[in-house]
């Protein structure tokens, strides 16, 4: 694999992460870290559709009217969260995940790393690199998702995965810890660790 | 080729729409018969999780398959009811109403058409009714169960589409406030059957129990439980003559017999056993139709006797 593809990879997981950086996506991040599976399932969701629409949208992307190509990627990507939220209704597994994630799969269309990466990279770029990428940027939301749902769950339910983990201390769930406030908390202490970590990210 | 062309934008848009709204058709026309299986097993957890059968979470973990079967197992019968509380049809047992077609029912009640109240009786007397309403975002609807000719409530389950997580939503994550309406009575000879009361309801000066047909309104979801009370009270007013007419008093004229020699099929499995077959009777007409499924009341008591008797 060369470098640019490599790079192209990585840089969403840790260096450029969609969150954590460019601060994107903040708002479906607040509202489905109280579990982590429902997490989970939304990674997984925007992984597939960022990947997906940014695949088909790359094959497009020489065919594409410039003054109407923000309509044919909305459509494209509407299109892609739909079929994600059918296709979790019709599921024995996810049928219930789907409930319970109600609007915030719909919402997925409103992510601005969709979007953003579509006209950033995707529209730019061959069709593979364009695949990674968007499936990269999903993983680096699903990452931090799954960061946030784990302390989430673990100190607001006393459970990972819906498995009693905590019980045995007689813990008592924090009820702070389910609101989403918390969340917006917990992201600043990520945003905190990431940056000590990465100096160039630092303001003189 | 010029891709900035009027012509050629127009063209392009249509034929990625019509494409697009393809590949949704087909893909939601294929995926419709799994989405119904689901909704209505979801929805059958519910009604028994409302009768108090076992606990939502105990439903979801034991998979669709278990659900129906364990629905099939505890269901006696299901019918509709119009608003005069007379029965209309017979529903077959395998079929529920799922919260898409309560919200046609719904409109319904607002005068688009004669509503069809389903009404569902399990085999151990207990009586569930739905309700559907509008929350503050979005319907909301739930499970109603009725303790055996009676009208007090057995237990509730409510649903919600997207009300507000940790304020409204508690109608639905909140055991507490569904656990509240166990015991509450309500009163369907009055205009206001049943309250959700903002701010706290009234207690009893001794025991500091809830009143009769008032609980606790949830802290912070004025809407949603304002909401939600429209829709108790929209449901179960129509629902009243139904109540009414099942109520022991009304039973009662028609005779202690009733139940115990060949009367109507509904009277007997809506009269309370004490009220309707004294043991006497029992043992005096067992084996000629007492002890058959439709006269349930009877069935465990004279049935015993006649064994020890022979």
């Amino acid at each position: 694999m060369d470098a640019k593809l490599k790079e192209t990879i990585l840089n969403p997981i840790f260096k450029g992460n969609p969150i954590t950086v460019l601060v994107l996506g903040i708002c479906s991040s607040l509202a489905v870290t109280v579990t982590l599976k429902g997490a989970l399932v939304m990674a997984l969701s925007v992984i597939v559709v960022t990947g997906i629409s940014s695949l088909i949208l790359s094959l497009l992307r020489n065919t594409i009217p410039g003054r109407v190509r923000i309509i044919v990627q909305l459509v494209v990507v509407a299109m892609m969260v739909i079929l994600v939220d059918q296709i979790l209704k019709s599921f024995e597994a996810t049928y219930a995940i789907d409930k319970q994630l109600s609007v915030y799969i719909g919402l997925i269309i409103t992510n601005c790393i969709v979007m953003g990466r579509i006209e950033a990279f995707a529209l730019g770029n061959k069709p593979w690199p364009s695949f990674l990428d968007g499936v990269a940027n999903g993983a680096g939301y699903g990452m931090i998702l799954l960061i946030v749902a784990f302390f989430r769950e673990l100190l607001g339910s006393g459970t990972l995965f819906g498995v009693d983990v905590l019980g045995w201390l007689g813990y008592v769930p924090n009820n702070l810890v389910i609101l989403p406030p918390f969340a917006l908390i917990l992201l600043g202490c990520i945003v905190w660790v990431q940056r000590a970590i990465q100096k160039d990210l630092q303001e003189k | 080729m010029n891709t900035n062309s009027n012509l050629y934008t127009v063209i392009y848009t249509t034929v990625i729409v019509v494409v697009v709204a393809a590949v949704l058709a087909i893909v939601s026309q294929s995926l419709k018969g799994r989405q119904e299986a689901n909704e209505k097993a979801d929805t059958i957890s519910q009604m028994l999780t409302a009768a108090g059968f076992g606990t939502k979470a105990e439903f979801q973990a034991m998979g669709n398959a278990a659900v129906l079967d364990k629905y099939a197992e505890e269901i006696d019968k299901a019918f509709v009811v119009d608003v005069d509380g007379q029965k209309v049809a017979d529903l077959p047992l395998d079929q529920v109403y799922s919260p898409s077609q309560l919200k046609k029912q719904n409109y319904n009640l607002k005068g688009a058409d004669t509503p069809q109240l389903p009404v569902f009786v399990f085999k151990n007397g207990i009586t569930v009714v739905p309700v559907y309403g509008a929350g503050l975002w979005g319907p909301v609807w739930g499970y109603i169960a009725f303790e055996p000719a009676s009208n007090t409530i057995k237990g509730a389950y409510f649903d919600h589409e997207s009300e507000t997580a940790g304020l409204g939503a508690k109608i639905k994550d909140d055991p507490a406030f569904q656990a509240s309406f166990s015991g509450e009575k309500v009163l369907f000879d009055q205009d206001d059957p049943f309250d959700i009361v903002k701010g706290g309801a009234p207690r009893d000066a001794e025991d500091k129990s809830l009143i009769d047909n008032k609980i606790d309104a949830i802290t912070g979801a004025t809407m949603t439980s304002q909401g939600l009370e429209r829709a108790i009270e929209t449901w179960l007013g129509a629902y009243a003559k139904y109540f009414l007419g099942a109520a022991p008093e009304s039973c009662a004229p028609q005779g202690e017999a009733c139940c115990c020699s060949g009367c109507e099929k509904d009277c007997c499995a809506t009269c309370p056993c004490e009220k309707c077959c004294t043991s006497e009777d029992c043992t005096l007409s067992c084996g000629e139709n007492c002890c058959s499924t439709q006269c349930g009341c009877c069935a465990e008591g004279c049935c015993e006797t006649k064994t020890v008797e022979e």
